[in-house]
């Protein structure tokens, strides 16, 4: 582990500590309005004439994700580097699969394949929905994550955020 | 007898050859004119050529020896001249190859078959792209180009004659063809050699700056534009895009125009194309960074700060450019991003919904507040539409004042494009680039498309990305029209044989447009059109399908593609040489035309 992640991983208020309060801040039941039930029923049945079918008719509930994402932008500044705070939800298509949701700035993420709408849960993604316990993970290179549950008004662990730093982010990176 | 008939056909077979095609014609490492291209041209060693003045007129030589060994191709031609090597690039299932970017060469050029950096085993042809400049004060009447091939079984001559005519192409198009891409990322794995050699000065150093003037010199050499989109789907900016900026609500303000200056200064001046044989112009468009995001943080979206911010910013950028004076250049607000990657609540390009338009008419009202009215600075309003490209003509028609509008869909509604234009709107198409498999006229498709249209422009969506191997395992060039000159020690982009062939139909609509007041502008696309590839003006709309008067948001892409027509003469049966058609009308028009 190189020095920087060291610190990335130490610093007062480190990731960890960020995501223990976005575990708190965000909201699960807001969260769970964001996409439309429109947007997930069309994920949920693939179009065998359009294969793009899902991703034309993905939307959201502006309110909802609004709410959020200002909720994951000042989580942000409490990192002491640069980072995303990303939310992750179950995917409309089930069978293990997650979505991000809703992304950031810098488009930072150890887990999202870009451009994909959902793919299959992490397994480091799978112990934090299942356990509720947060976890730090640094598993592409340069990159740290910390991931936290994110829970509804009925105590169910409804998704998570993943808040994510890496070092060396060049400044032409993801500006595309 | 039977000795000296053998003794004549090996001659004939080792002799090193030199001959002409037009250009139009490719041909792959051995000789054989690639399938796209085939229909009855046989290479020779004399061609004839017409051109008018201001303009180029190019062709292909082959030098074609079989035995292999080094040899010379000199120009010798009262005219200047360019030669270019032509590059075989070898498709990745390793089955094909075709020529594309192009090497530029002095006016004569060593060689050797099988030539060692292009790899290609059992090689006997060497393609050269030439191009010559007839100036507007050329002599009219005939001129010879003549070019030779010296090797170790002789000399061969080949006579390019042409026939330069009294017309002068205008300097102005008729449309804009423009070449799209994103940030500047890709830099350093296209050009790793320059990277290497300026480490960790590379990006934001002069040598970056220059590249960035390099693409948008190549496209403008080319009668083109070049966009350069300056920040990502999550609304991060690229430094080199947009001031730096300090402060948040009322503090927000520009702290430093160094980069952005040292980027745009000597395009939106022009200076960065002095050296061209178009002069120094500034560059017609430019996208502004402004995204949700930028300059105003979306954290503050619905909130006193985010008009604050926008209108400090943006109202300072206004100021910056008219100090600059620089008021010929479009500064286009455009968004770029989608739903669907999950960074904002909105879809800024092909908006989908209804329900997202009050965003972007959010951003009309910010614009206007910003910007003072009867600025000599121009900024416009840019959207990319499909979906809801009929319903945002009509509904966001206060909002938007410029549109690039998807070129199949755009068919079903070309009779709206007189209101848009008596609105004084700017009306582009989108769409995508032929590969080099396809015969050479299809580069030519859109742009004619637009003009049977009437559009102001066509814009190709992305226009530098050849692949992480286009030298050895090509993926046909969908995506570019240049290549990274790194490989050849050039710290600027190759033109491509396709982009040449898109600059000469550039020309000769240019020649063919200004006919105009004399020939009738539908007279013209009519002749136009049957020439190119029998169809009539008509046919190149599309019918108004049912499903027009249906919401947009129950469509599917499939239902898209079945509404379109289906018209071989716009594909499989429009033949490599459906432009030379059009300019020999062109050129007899002009002829016609002579005082």
């Amino acid at each position: 582990m190189t020095p920087l992640l060291l610190f990335l991983l130490a610093l007062p208020p480190g990731l960890e500590e960020v995501a223990r309060t976005g575990s708190i801040m965000v909201d699960g039941d807001v969260a769970g309005r964001i996409q439309t039930a429109r947007s997930a029923a069309a994920m949920a049945k693939p179009d065998p004439r359009d294969k793009w079918a899902d991703a034309d008719n993905y939307d959201v509930d502006a309110p909802a994700y609004i709410a959020t994402k200002k909720t994951l932008m000042r989580l942000a500044r409490l990192c002491p580097v640069n980072c995303d705070v990303n939310l992750w939800l179950p995917s409309p298509r089930g069978a293990g699969r997650v979505q991000i949701v809703i992304r950031n700035v810098n488009e930072m993420s150890q887990f999202w394949t870009w451009g994909a709408l959902d793919q299959e849960t992490p397994p480091e993604m799978k112990e934090v929905l299942a356990t509720g316990a947060r976890k730090m993970v640094t598993k592409r290179p340069g990159m740290v994550s910390a991931l936290a549950p994110v829970r509804n008004s009925l105590g169910d662990i409804v998704g998570l955020i993943e808040v994510v730093a890496r070092e060396g982010s060049a400044p032409q990176e993801n500006v595309f | 007898m039977r000795a000296a008939l053998l003794l004549l056909a090996t001659a004939s077979v080792w002799a090193a050859e030199l001959r002409l095609l037009p250009e139009h014609v490719r041909v792959d490492p051995f000789g054989e004119v690639i399938e796209a291209d085939r229909g009855g041209t046989v290479a020779g060693s004399a061609l004839k050529l017409e051109s008018a003045r201001a303009a180029y007129v190019s062709c292909r030589v082959l030098v074609q020896i079989p035995e292999g060994g080094g040899y010379r191709v000199v120009v010798s031609s009262p005219l200047e001249s360019e030669l270019y090597r032509e590059w075989f690039h070898r498709e990745a299932s390793g089955k094909r190859y075709f020529p594309d970017a192009l090497i530029p060469l002095a006016a004569g050029g060593s060689g050797q078959m099988p030539d060692a950096e292009n790899r290609i085993p059992g090689q006997s042809t060497q393609s050269y792209w030439l191009d010559v400049w007839i100036p507007a004060e050329a002599k009219p009447g005939r001129h010879v180009v003549e070019v030779s091939l010296e090797s170790s079984t002789g000399r061969r001559r080949a006579e390019v004659e042409i026939m330069v005519l009294e017309a002068i192409v205008p300097g102005k198009d008729p449309l804009v063809i423009d070449h799209n891409s994103y940030g500047t990322g890709w830099f350093q794995a296209q050009y790793p050699q320059l990277a290497a050699r300026e480490g960790d000065k590379f990006y934001l150093g002069d040598s970056f700056f220059s590249l960035i003037h390099a693409y948008h010199r190549v496209f403008d050499e080319h009668r083109g534009t070049y966009h350069q989109l300056g920040y990502g789907h999550g609304g991060k900016v690229g430094p080199e895009f947009a001031p730096q900026l300090t402060g948040s609500g009322r503090n927000r303000r520009v702290a430093d125009w160094t980069l952005y200056d040292k980027h745009y200064g000597p395009l939106l001046d022009g200076s960065a194309f002095a050296a061209t044989r178009r002069g120094a112009r500034p560059i017609p468009f430019v996208y502004l960074p402004v995204n949700p995001e930028w300059p105003a943080s979306f954290l503050w979206w619905g909130e006193p700060g985010y008009e604050t911010e926008f209108v400090r910013v943006v109202g300072e950028m206004e100021a910056h450019f008219r100090a600059k004076g620089w008021t010929n250049t479009r500064f286009e607000l455009f968004f770029n991003h989608k739903k669907r990657y999950k960074a904002f609540p909105w879809d800024g390009d092909e908006t989908r919904f209804p329900h997202d338009f009050p965003f972007l008419a959010e951003y009309r009202r910010l614009l206007d507040k910003a910007v003072p009215a009867g600025t000599p600075v121009k900024f416009v309003y840019r959207t990319d539409v499909s979906w809801q490209m009929e319903r945002q003509f009509r509904e966001q028609a206060g909002v938007f004042d410029f549109w690039v509008c998807g070129g199949g869909m755009f068919g079903w509604y070309a009779e709206q494009l007189p209101e848009l234009k008596r609105r004084g709107h700017v009306v582009w198409l989108y769409g995508g680039t032929p590969g080099v498999d396809k015969p050479a006229s299809h580069i030519t498709l859109e742009l004619m498309r637009a003009w049977m249209l009437g559009a102001d422009g066509f814009v190709r969506w992305q226009t530098v990305m050849p692949g992480a191997d286009p030298w050895f395992r090509f993926g046909l060039g969908g995506e570019t029209l240049v290549y990274p000159g790194d490989r050849f020690g050039r710290a600027e982009p190759l033109a491509s044989i396709r982009l040449k062939l898109q600059r000469n139909a550039m020309q000769d609509l240019a020649l063919l447009d200004a006919l105009q007041p004399r020939q009738g502008g539908q007279t013209l696309r009519a002749e136009a059109a049957k020439r190119y590839n029998q169809t009539a003006v008509v046919d190149w709309r599309s019918p108004r399908p049912a499903m027009a008067a249906t919401s947009p948001d129950t469509w599917t892409n499939a239902d898209i593609d079945d509404a379109l027509p289906k018209d071989a003469r716009f594909d499989e049966r429009l033949d490599a040489a459906a432009w030379s058609r059009v300019r020999a009308y062109a050129f007899s028009l002009a002829k016609e035309a002579r005082p």
